[in-house]
């Protein structure tokens, strides 16, 4: 047992940092630092430089053109950028489908796909949930029907996260209703400038346009389109749920936006003021907490020697904590939190901002979490599975 | 950055977990409390273990082993909620190693690795709560001879205990000092804590004392510090002990025709459970792995961890109670003395809203685990 990362770690780390503090450009490390609005071409701006290095799938293997790393590896890389002020890595398309094709594709389909992943050139979605499926994603109806070479795609996808950026469209799709929902579903990726995919973006309670409905009103997707085989897509989500697993508690980040909560607390006075002091200290050491069991997990990946079962607590704690922090900075903002002026939460905004300009977004962001305990599995599902854990 | 066990570790962790299932099972331990709360066999049985010398070097016959030893030895230990002081054995060793003259380590370190003398730490006082930074007890010094005269009070096991960590006022300093039982030491009142073990209150009538260092603060730092791994790694083996009771009788216990367990409100709440035991395990590792460092950064990761052992150990005991339902408030059913040892071990070393004060005191800019 040891703490401290190995030398070849922490070199690794040194090189990370190195290069993403001379390649990421100043104006994005500056929104994200400030929790100002990422336009598509800033989140894309910085996926087209990762991908120039070869580090947007960086969580990919040598065979398909990634890095190669380990998860140790990875996870250095993923802090660094967080630290920095990096945005988010969009991970549909790098983190989400690109192992799918890998593990399932073909090899036409890994040639005609993976390039355009990796570059950060093609924009990706995923079509997972509907309107009548959420936590029961296995209920979706949405239809493919086989005819000849091609499916005919018909139904409605919902919660798409910046689909309306969207290029591809990665989908879960009825192509039969036999036997166990879950047997019935098919991978299929979709073009969506085809005839007949329609997004309409839906205006959440923070003002932004985060996710989208996509309508599908008899899309033609030529049958090559299909990953592995017909009516075996839910293994494949299943297998892409275990691929990410320390990602999504989202640890680094909290590390960086806990960094910002003191500095607003300072700034706003409350920092002195024991009684919000104290809640600060308690994030602290949950924060450390959850970075103590992120780093279990990924020390159990790199060995193989340990099964540890706490990868659904990792989903909890993580957006537990995402909650915490925004809803701390927003308190420490006091009244100041309430001017709710859109163009105020832009970078360069020369407007009264009311309060101090780091008051902004922090109404904003803290609507916005509330998703985290939402999306992935609600909290309430991955409850369901860790008691499983423990009950049998 | 490992966390993996290596043979050896796991073999220790084999044969202390086989002598808790052998000889430690709950009806010993309840003869144990009946009888006092303090079993002079089982400690004797620790120290043909070798346990009682795990912290002490080679060179004064111990086991020479380090935190990480420690942390697998208490997990198991924890499952058998072990009522005699065997942390105090770490504590006085460790102190004595960090900061003894060597007279000193050659006359105790030996008898303590043996098992042939228990040296608790006596720190607490009335009126003081969980500060170690003040005491009411004194020392004086006359050519060379010292003496200290005060009232220790929460001493684990004072009455069987051969001899005594005391802290004590110095010209305006706290010094550690040794102090063997003798006639000008009394313990005779002793009695049970919360969770069945022994304490006792110890006078100190001017009783011969040998100084052990004039940084009595460093020293008892270290020694609490110790014991707060000790603790959190303890807690650890018993909050997996009390949810793996509590999932055992969900899935036994039946209402409205079905196992408690097939009630998702209830499911709910196991698993809360489950992510208080991960939360303190992975804190547990923290302290383990933080207890060699510097002296500050040592402290503050004690405190960290504490934090976050106190919360789980509280939630895990009381979930654990309320899961069980009327059986869970039995004296004879198992559950109410895991939840009594828990809440006692929330107490030890400073509670959670002590530590909180010591975290929240010491924020810096960042934070992390390795920060």
């Amino acid at each position: 047992m040891d703490l401290a990362f190995t030398p070849d770690e922490q070199a690794f780390r040194e090189e990370v940092r190195a290069w993403v503090k001379a390649h990421l450009p100043q104006q994005l490390s500056h929104k994200v630092h400030n929790a100002l609005r990422l336009s598509r071409d800033d989140m894309q701006a910085w996926a087209l430089i990762l991908g120039v290095k070869g580090w947007l799938g960086y969580g990919w293997p040598k065979e398909f053109g990634g890095p190669g790393w380990n998860a140790v590896q990875k996870h250095l890389f993923e802090e660094e950028c967080a630290l920095a002020g990096a945005p988010r890595v969009v991970p549909f398309g790098p983190v989400m489908v690109a192992p799918v094709i890998m593990a399932f594709g073909n090899a036409e389909q890994q040639q005609r796909f993976l390039p355009g992943i990796a570059s950060g050139k093609v924009w990706w979605s995923q079509g997972y949930s509907e309107p009548g499926s959420g936590s029961d994603l296995a209920s979706l109806k949405t239809r493919a029907e086989r005819v000849g070479d091609k499916f005919i795609v018909n139904g409605q996808k919902t919660w798409t996260t910046l689909g309306q950026f969207g290029e591809w469209i990665f989908c879960l799709v009825r192509t039969s209703t036999e036997g166990k929902p879950q047997t019935g579903i098919s991978f299929l990726l979709i073009d969506m400038k085809s005839p007949g995919v329609s997004v309409r973006p839906i205006k959440l309670l923070d003002g932004e346009c985060e996710v989208n409905e996509v309508w599908f009103d008899n899309v033609e997707v030529p049958a090559d389109n299909l990953i592995g085989q017909e009516n075996k897509g839910w293994d494949y989500a299943k297998y892409l749920l275990a691929h990410e697993r320390t990602n999504i508690a989202d640890v680094n980040r909290a590390k960086r936006e806990l960094e910002r909560l003191k500095r607003i607390a300072k700034t706003e006075g409350v920092f002195d003021d024991m009684r919000f002091r104290d809640e600060i200290a308690k994030l602290e050491v949950d924060i450390i907490a959850l970075e103590m069991m992120v780093l279990r997990v990924l020390s159990a990946e790199k060995s193989g020697k340990q099964s540890l079962d706490i990868a659904g607590l990792l989903k909890i704690r993580g957006s537990e904590i995402q909650q915490r922090y925004s809803e701390l900075m927003m308190l420490a903002a006091g009244p100041f939190s309430l001017p709710f002026i859109y163009e105020a939460m832009d970078a360069g905004w020369q407007g009264d901002h009311v309060g101090a300009a780091h008051c902004a977004p922090l109404a904003s962001t803290y609507f916005n979490m509330r998703k985290t305990t939402i999306y992935g599995g609600s909290n309430e599902v991955q409850r369901n599975i860790v008691a499983k854990t423990v009950l049998g | 950055m490992d966390f993996d066990f290596s043979d050896e570790q796991e073999q220790l962790r084999d044969a202390v977990r086989k002598w808790v299932d052998k000889a430690y099972s709950f009806d010993e331990r309840k003869a144990i409390v009946a009888s006092g709360g303090f079993s002079a066999p089982v400690y004797q049985a620790l120290a043909e273990l070798g346990l009682t010398g795990l912290y002490v070097q080679d060179a004064y016959g111990g086991m020479d082993m380090g935190p990480v030893e420690g942390m697998v030895v208490m997990e198991e230990l924890g499952r058998g909620m072990l009522l005699e002081p065997l942390s105090h054995a770490w504590i006085s060793s460790a102190v004595l190693q960090g900061f003894a003259p060597e007279e000193l380590k050659q006359a105790w370190l030996p008898r303590i690795a043996a098992g042939e003398a228990l040296v608790v730490l006596a720190h607490q006082e009335r009126g003081l709560r969980y500060h170690l930074e003040n005491c009411h007890t004194t020392a004086s010094e006359n050519n060379g001879v010292w003496h200290v005269s005060g009232h220790k009070s929460l001493v684990a096991a004072g009455d069987h205990a051969h001899a005594f960590l005391v802290p004590a006022q110095y010209q305006g300093q706290i010094a550690m000092f040794l102090v063997a039982r003798s006639a000008a030491t009394d313990t005779s009142h002793s009695y049970h804590a919360q969770d069945g073990s022994r304490m006792s209150e110890l006078l100190l009538n001017n009783a011969p004392a040998e100084l052990l260092t004039l940084q009595g603060l460093a020293a008892l730092q270290l020694g609490v510090d110790v014991g707060i791994a000790a603790l959190c790694a303890e807690s650890v083996g018993l909050m997996e002990k009390t949810l793996t009771i509590t999932a055992e009788y969900m899935n036994t216990r039946k209402q409205f025709g079905v196992p408690i367990a097939a009630f998702q409100a209830l499911q709910h709440r196991a698993a809360d459970m489950k992510m208080q035991l991960e939360l303190g395990r992975s804190m547990s590792y923290y302290a383990t792995l933080k207890l060699n460092a510097a002296a500050d950064e040592r402290s503050l990761a004690m405190s960290r961890a504490k934090l976050q052992m106190g919360r789980s150990t509280r939630h895990v005991g009381q979930e654990a109670v309320q899961l069980h339902g009327g059986i869970g408030v039995t004296d004879e059913y198992i559950v109410s003395h895991c939840f009594k040892r828990l809440t006692q071990m929330e107490m030890t070393f400073g509670d959670s809203l002590h530590h909180l004060g010591l975290v929240s005191a010491q924020m810096q800019e960042t934070a992390g685990v390795f920060a």
